[in-house]
């Protein structure tokens, strides 16, 4: 054995440089760890969470057209578009849309190919649920957006 | 009555040399009361310290900053469910953990706390506190067997081949600081002026230290130090803490010895391994980092007489000045929490937890201010120096264990005979020549 690996046995170097790097991680600021009800994670814009069907800011209306693309494009056939033609407009008019989110993989597919921006995924996170009867979520639910827990204490 | 409640109050020895059992019970349910705390400390401790250096944040919940959180933890333990296995040997599986505790807190009869403060000063105190603290892997196999499970077996086992191997290096490394004890010279150099007291006592030990003005760490330097590393390694293994935890192995044994025990069983455990950690922590402090002597204790001059300090204020500025240290170490505490309490989250929630931090820190300060008043702060020297090691002790088993992986069963063999017992022999040995060296030297110009 060479004398420098004998040397770093004998006196325990790397130990010591172990015993070094958990020593600095000691400081405060290096903790990772988030307060969740308290402090919030901040959610990457891109991230896929709860689906979103976006209203006309000024109208109020769907942006919806009733046009099921997105209940063809999704892998699963979880979204069910049903809709009415209106004898006034001549338009197809959106009347339910439900989208089972318990086998929901956030895929983004249906998203893609919504035509007019309508469907959208957000970056809502917090919808576990006590019983799976509310996975089924319909449009006033997916209208509203997200609607985080409050804790009280 | 009273006299005999007052007469211990003037003499200057240990409650059970004085032959005074009133004040050696005082002693021992002082001293179970403190050892309880420092276990009590060391669970929040341990886990925050542990947290912090896995950058997590530990318990925060119960409590500012989990301070209440031993007690959730203590509740929760009292009230679960007692379980024993149908088919264990029910009276062993009863006395295993009984006997840990009982093993581990009565090694402290002769740890002296300062130069009176031990329950009693045997004159074989180093060997009675090795002999018992040995007997606790007993209470570590009878738990392995009477679990009559496997993991248990295989806990208790291991337990019992690691304990064996290291006790004999530990056995050496303190017969080294015991060859010291017998050596009179002052400093870490001095050889020959004189034989010094050669002791097995605890008490006896530290004066001999501060005979010699010298911590035995730094005796023959590096022969003590060789001598402490070697004891302060096998001293883990003892104890079963991470690296060497092997016993209780949670990858591969589930719990080791204590898998099939749960609730105030288990929790005895617990009590009994933190207790035990706190003792071999002061026999090494004893032995190598001067017990109750403070930091460059040869300043004192020869006269070395700590507790009626205060009698003599000639004895110059560097007792003064350290005589503040406890008043300080508390007053840092206190600051720390209030620099805490300030940095808390500004949350309605945790008003309560801020008022509750802001309470804790101003009880330290309290506590600090107590200890600045010069009769309790010469008093309390001797202890504060003590327990200050031990904790320091405590924060490097919770630094060991945040750090290093487990050793393998064959690496643990191989530090504990191919390394240890050699490093233990030559220690020994070196330490006997350098001691014996003039009268060597005399015998060597005889021959020739």
């Amino acid at each position: 054995m060479s004398i420098a690996p004998l040397l770093n046995k004998v006196f325990m170097v790397d130990l010591i440089k172990g015993l070094k790097v958990t020593f600095k991680y000691q400081h405060p600021k290096e903790v990772y760890t988030e307060q969740y009800p308290l402090e919030r994670p901040a959610i990457a814009e891109r991230y896929r969470g709860l689906p979103r069907l976006n209203v006309n800011p000024e109208t109020g209306e769907t942006l919806c057209i009733a046009c099921n693309l997105c209940a063809t494009a999704c892998p699963e056939h979880l979204i069910v578009v049903q809709s009415e033609r209106n004898p006034a407009t001549k338009r197809k008019e959106m009347t339910s849309f439900t989208l089972d989110i318990s086998r929901c993989m956030f895929c983004g597919l249906c998203a893609e190919a919504c035509s007019t921006d309508c469907l959208e995924l957000s970056q809502d996170y917090e919808f576990a649920l006590y019983s799976r009867d509310g996975f089924i979520i319909d449009r006033a639910r997916m209208e509203r957006g997200s609607e985080p827990t409050v804790y009280t204490r | 009555m009273l006299d005999y409640v007052t007469s211990y109050l003037h003499s200057s020895l240990t409650p059970g040399q004085a032959g005074n059992w009133l004040w050696a019970l005082v002693y021992i349910l002082v001293i179970f009361a403190g050892v309880s705390g420092i276990v009590i400390v060391m669970n929040w401790g341990e886990r925050k310290a542990l947290a912090h250096m896995q950058v997590r944040l530990g318990p925060m919940r119960v409590g500012p900053h989990g301070l209440m959180q031993p007690i959730a933890d203590a509740i929760k333990l009292l009230t679960k469910e007692d379980i024993m296995p149908s088919e264990a040997d029910k009276p062993i599986f009863w006395l295993a953990p009984v006997w840990v505790v009982m093993i581990a807190f009565s090694v402290f009869i002769v740890v002296p706390f300062g130069p009176t403060h031990a329950v009693t000063d045997m004159n074989i105190g180093i060997l009675f506190m090795l002999g018992v603290s040995s007997l606790g892997v007993l209470g570590i196999v009878m738990a392995g067997w009477a679990s009559n499970s496997h993991f248990p077996l295989m806990g208790a086992l291991r337990s019992s081949a690691q304990m064996v191997s290291y006790e004999i290096a530990m056995g050496l490394a303190v017969v080294s600081a015991i060859v010291m004890t017998g050596l009179g010279g002052i400093g870490p150099y001095g050889i020959g002026s004189g034989a010094g007291s050669g002791t097995l006592s605890m008490i006896g030990i530290v004066q001999a230290q501060a005979q010699q003005h010298v911590w035995f760490i730094f005796k023959f330097f590096p022969v003590g130090l060789v001598a402490f590393f070697i004891f302060a390694v096998a001293m883990i293994a003892e104890t079963n803490r991470a690296p060497f935890d092997l016993p209780e192995a949670e990858s591969e044994l589930v719990a080791g010895f204590h898998t099939e025990y749960s609730g105030l069983r288990w929790s005895l455990f617990m009590l009994g391994e933190y207790a035990g950690m706190v003792a071999v922590s002061s026999i090494a402090i004893t032995l190598w980092l001067g017990g109750w002597l403070r930091p460059f204790p040869s300043t004192h001059g020869p006269a070395i007489n700590i507790p009626f300090l205060w009698e003599h204020p000639e004895q110059g500025v560097v007792d003064f000045a350290f005589s503040f240290a406890p008043a300080l170490v508390m007053l840092a505490l206190a600051f720390f929490s209030f620099f805490n309490a300030m940095r808390m989250p500004k949350h309605p929630l945790l008003k309560i937890q801020t008022i509750g931090l802001y309470a804790f820190g101003l009880v330290l300060a309290g506590v600090g201010l107590i200890l600045l008043a010069p009769p309790v702060r010469d008093r309390i020297q001797d202890i504060f120096w003590f327990v200050f090691k031990i904790a320091c002790f405590m924060y490097l088993y919770i630094w060991y264990r945040a750090t290093w992986p487990r050793y393998r069963f064959d690496q643990l063999m191989k530090v504990g005979w191919k390394v240890l017992l050699p490093l233990g022999l030559g220690v020994l040995l070196v330490t006997g020549i350098i001691g014996l060296g003039p009268e060597i030297a005399a015998w060597l110009k005889g021959v020739v």
